[in-house]
């Protein structure tokens, strides 16, 4: 089954890199512009769950790394049973300077939780996500907390280290 | 009932129920509250010390806070602790109230909890055992004996610093004050 997927991914898709580290993980590594293609793609080949979108920073390389996962419910079915769960992950880099992406929303639409945490904490604005507001957080940041270069102790010290305490101001 | 005490009952009735019956409100923050429900069930059994859990903030005369405070949880805890009717206590449990914890350097925590809503008494440890949520009470009862336990009278005296740091924290509050504010305090707005 993963060679088959392999094989077709790389015939369809000029830019794909495809590598099976174990059994049960297939690692896509693709451009920005085809990733709705083979998300779309994958769908249809019964990788019909999305468990996760994540974001890592490479400030290093100056990029962001999108990574979606996905996987399916093949090892339940008649021909297939048996077998453990494959989860195909799906990695793809965009740029640190233009932060921006498009949603997917569209083909998964449980998606709209993660990106709108990514947005939050990594400042990614996803193109037509229709609520893109933040999940969590109420306070304003410069810049959003899990990039690299958010500095915490600075911002815990300016901002809650300045709150005098009760006693001190008898 | 100890016979000792029998005294104490007829001086200051009001006090002496008071002690023996704090009704905690069932509040979880963070990972602390794992340790509550084997205390107010049959293995420690809390009851035996008058502490049973009730719904409401009307009902409570205990808080205690169990476990991390992010920003947003600081919100209800202000709010959830100015619905309770006096005499009021507060206890903080674990660490992380107390000055973060393992979240001291964390965006979105709460560090020193007692900026911004008066604390009677700490349990230390991360996590506490049951057993220390038992200590804690009779501490309570010793504190309350001697009149010690005056978070709540506190809070009224020096109402304008504990809003000011609320507001410094969560920026403006949607909420009226609940006791007055002289104008002698510089309220920060936005911060």
């Amino acid at each position: 089954m993963h060679k088959s997927i392999k094989e077709q991914l790389e015939s369809i898709f000029k830019s794909v890199k495809v590598t099976v580290p174990e059994d049960t993980r297939i690692i896509v590594n693709i451009k920005k512009a085809h990733v709705l293609a083979v998300l779309r793609f994958l769908k249809d080949r019964r990788f019909d769950h999305l468990a996760l979108i994540s974001c890592v920073d490479w400030i290093e390389e100056k990029e962001f790394e999108l990574v979606f996962i996905l996987t399916g419910y093949m090892h339940c079915d008649e021909e297939d049973k048996g077998q453990e769960r494959v989860h195909l992950i799906v990695k793809t880099r965009i740029p640190r300077h233009e932060p921006r992406f498009e949603t997917v929303t569209e083909i998964f639409s449980n998606a709209e939780p993660y990106e709108r945490e990514i947005y939050e904490l990594f400042g990614i604005k996803f193109e037509g996500h229709k609520r893109l507001i933040p999940l969590f957080l109420e306070r304003d940041y410069e810049i959003p907390p899990f990039r690299k270069d958010f500095d915490t102790r600075r911002y815990v010290k300016e901002v809650f280290g300045n709150i005098p305490s009760v006693e001190n101001n008898k | 009932m100890d016979r000792n005490q029998i005294t104490k009952w007829f001086k200051e009735p009001a006090k002496m129920a008071n002690k023996y019956s704090l009704h905690a409100i069932y509040f979880c923050t963070g990972c602390g509250i794992i340790e509550v429900p084997p205390v107010i069930t049959a293995r420690w059994d809390a009851e035996r010390f008058g502490v049973i859990p009730v719904a409401t903030p009307r009902q409570a005369n205990l808080f205690l806070i169990t476990g991390y405070v992010s920003v947003k949880t600081l919100k209800a805890i202000i709010r959830t602790y100015e619905q309770m009717y006096e005499p009021k206590y507060t206890v903080g449990f674990g660490s992380c109230p107390i000055n973060g914890g393992m979240y001291w350097d964390s965006y979105n925590t709460i560090k020193h909890l007692d900026k911004y809503i008066p604390i009677d008494g700490w349990i230390a440890g991360c996590m506490p055992r049951p057993e220390a949520i038992f200590i804690a009470v009779t501490h309570l009862w010793t504190l309350i004996d001697k009149g010690m336990a005056n978070a709540y009278v506190r809070y009224r005296e020096n109402y304008e610093f504990y809003r000011r740091n609320q507001e410094m924290a969560l920026g403006k509050l949607e909420w009226p004050p609940l006791y007055p504010i002289q104008n002698n305090v510089r309220v920060v707005e936005n911060a």
